[in-house]
């Protein structure tokens, strides 16, 4: 253990009756893995942050706006929104499907403050995400109501009507949506531009995934994991669930937003597909192909998964039978996904945050804190 | 007045391909907990394989249809054998709220994906079944293709009703659905209910596929729509009550008529599915399905 006590605290321990407690709470016979522990100070984001926009800055300047490096930018958008869902569907196994109408939302969004009221690109940005926070927050309070397939049904329905909504929308542009959205930043010529935008575009991943990593690592993270595992459990350890299921719902639709963004920044364009069910499709194969929970596994699938719809005429005529096939072996032999595999070919434990789960739970039967509403005593206060 | 005959017409011609689906994915997930997100396909593969035999090879119609839901069947029935035996029976693989939609929606994408490699973008439909002009009933027209499809959705539903509510074949298929390690204690088989009734399911989506095509046509990508359309339909019905869901279907179908004759052509879906999202959001009880606590 390297830091000090007072800022690394296992989860097994009860934050409300100080982290020097943690010690006194014996692991549950069987819990012979280490568990991962909950840091205030957690170096693995950041870092996290710095790799990704190290290397998606290289390989963009590398690619100097070619159309490999379009390609890439765009991949970058969906992986905004991946990472999400690695939050949302992932690792909070929320079922909402709702993604492609908030990447519509920061899409239009963006196309309609700088084409009809010449807002900058960067400004329209900001807008966009203050918008899809308060949109999200207000949807997310009535449908996060709804539970497990009610929601879903629910957040199925919701492309649906959008999308008709927004083709027959003359504000909207109609079927032909909106032309002459704006870069973020704009270079000297063609070439340039990409380079920058897509950087931006980088920046804003490694800041989402640093983000996601950042809950999924707290004492927030051990609470969704939970509620996904069972959600009386999750509410017995003292887990709010409908404020977490909104601040889910918030995180995973203000990300789509962003990624929305980003797509109609590096397109110059916002049609009204980005919002039918087939943007949806390729959103959730983004997901659980590379592995629902891994963020590194997410962003490099959401990039080839683009690369693979835009490349070969005969990859891209058989992609469905290739993504099809992909799902349902991933689905009968791994689970986790690629990055599940991976994981597993390397040896690596994949179980430390189901241990930590365990810890905690344990914690709490022996502190008698159970069913205690409001917030699961401390444990997201890492 | 025949305004607003002919639009019940449409309606419950619309309303009948909703209800039908419905009651596919409904009969489906009452015995196994699953979601067909497929069953659009199987239409799909009905339709379009039935228009290739009969336009390209010159076969018979009715040769053609039967084998045409001989192979939907047989689809259906190595999927079974190949991904669900292991997932369910053998427990492989992912479990969980996953697994309601996961597995079928992987099968969706590789049926749209081989039939968009093997036949192409086009549009495609079947010869009609019942083929001259619309019927004149009073002062209002229907299709003879709508009249087969609200037949068939009204015949499959009430057969499907009848099947799980008065036969022991029936009940033993739904105390599946209710507890699969309960119904194997009793001696049933729960994956080859599973099976029968996802193989009769395939088999029902294909044959309607084919009556419906004269009407709409069928494309490659025309399994999602219609699959997604058959969960609403199923979610109104709680996933579990096929007849219901007919009638849901039927009614959903008349809604959307009216409202676009009546209130906006264009804003039609836009209302009806706005309509549709309240009721789930505020009414969950409807689904089967208790609201969280304010």
């Amino acid at each position: 253990m390297t830091e000090p006590a007072a800022t690394d605290r296992a989860i097994g321990a009860p934050a409300a009756t100080g982290p020097a407690d943690a010690d006194r709470v014996p692991a549950p016979a069987g819990t012979a893995v280490q568990a991962h522990r909950v840091r205030r100070h957690d170096p693995v984001p950041l870092s996290s942050a710095v790799v990704i926009i190290i290397l998606g800055g290289v390989v963009l300047t590398a690619m100097n706006g070619s159309y490999l490096g379009l390609t890439v930018t765009t991949g970058v958008a969906y992986a905004v929104v991946a990472v999400g869902m690695v939050l949302q569907l992932g690792y909070s196994r929320q079922l909402a499907f709702s993604q492609s109408v908030f990447m519509g939302v920061g899409a239009y969004g963006t196309g309609v403050l700088e084409t009809k009221y010449n807002f900058g690109a960067i400004e329209a940005l900001l807008v966009v995400i203050v918008l899809a926070a308060v949109v999200s927050l207000i949807m997310g309070a009535v449908v996060t109501r709804a539970p497990g397939l009610a929601l879903a049904l629910a957040t199925l329905l919701l492309p649906l009507f959008i999308y008709q909504l927004a083709t027959f929308s003359g504000y909207l542009g109609s079927f032909s949506g909106i032309n002459g959205v704006l870069p973020f930043v704009t270079g000297d010529d063609y070439e340039a531009t990409t380079v920058r935008s897509g950087l931006i575009g980088v920046l804003l991943l490694g800041l989402a995934a640093a983000f996601v990593l950042r809950v999924m690592r707290s004492g927030i993270g051990l609470q969704l994991m939970a509620m996904s595992e069972d959600e009386q459990l999750g509410e017995a350890l003292g887990v709010s669930l409908r404020q977490r299921r909104l601040e889910v719902f918030v995180v995973g639709s203000v990300l789509a937003a962003i990624g929305g963004a980003i797509l109609a920044s590096t397109q110059g364009l916002v049609s009204p597909t980005i919002l039918n069910e087939s943007t949806q499709i390729t959103l959730l194969l983004m997901v659980y192909v590379p592995g629902r929970k891994s963020i590194a596994g997410v962003i490099i699938g959401a990039i080839v998964i683009e690369y693979l719809a835009t490349s070969t005429s005969f990859i891209s005529t058989n992609l469905g039978i290739i993504e099809g096939i992909a799902l349902l072996i991933i689905l009968l032999v791994e689970p986790d996904g690629v990055a599940g595999a991976v994981d597993r070919l390397l040896g690596r434990r994949t179980d430390q945050w189901a241990a930590s789960l365990r810890t905690w739970g344990a914690a709490q039967l022996k502190t008698g804190r159970l069913g205690t509403r409001g917030g699961g005593n401390g444990a997201g206060n890492a | 007045m025949s305004n607003f005959l002919n639009l019940l017409a449409a309606g419950l011609t619309s309303g009948g391909i909703y209800g039908i689906f419905g009651a596919c994915l409904a009969v489906w997930f009452r015995v196994c907990n699953v979601l067909n997100l497929a069953v659009g396909d199987f239409a799909m593969i009905g339709a379009i394989a039935t228009a290739k035999l009969v336009q390209d090879f010159g076969l018979p119609f009715w040769l053609s249809i039967v084998i045409a839901v001989v192979g939907a069947g047989l689809v259906a029935w190595v999927f079974d054998r190949v991904v669900l035996h292991f997932a369910f029976d053998r427990g492989v693989g992912a479990h969980g709220i996953v697994s309601v939609f996961f597995y079928t929606f992987g099968l969706s994408l590789l049926l749209e994906g081989t039939a968009r490699a093997v036949w192409g973008t086009d549009v495609f439909g079947a010869p009609a079944i019942w083929s001259g002009p619309a019927l004149p009933i009073a002062d209002f027209h229907v299709q003879r293709a709508g009249v087969l499809v609200i037949g068939l959705a009204i015949i499959s539903g009430l057969l499907l009703w009848a099947y799980l509510r008065f036969t022991v074949s029936g009940r033993a298929a739904s105390a599946c659905g209710e507890s699969v390690l309960g119904s194997r204690i009793v001696g049933i088989n729960s994956g080859l209910f599973r099976r029968r009734i996802f193989v009769g399911t395939a088999v029902l989506a294909a044959l309607f596929g084919i009556v419906e095509s004269p009407l709409s046509g069928f494309t490659f990508m025309s399994g999602p729509t219609i699959s997604l359309i058959g969960v609403v339909a199923a979610g109104f019905s709680a996933f579990r009550k096929p007849g219901r869901a007919v009638l849901v279907g039927l009614a959903i179908g008349v809604a959307e008529a009216m409202l676009g004759g009546y209130v906006s052509t264009s804003y039609n879906d836009v209302l009806l599915y706005a309509v549709l999202f309240g009721i789930i959001i505020f009414r969950p009880e409807v689904l089967g399905l208790r609201a969280e606590p304010a």
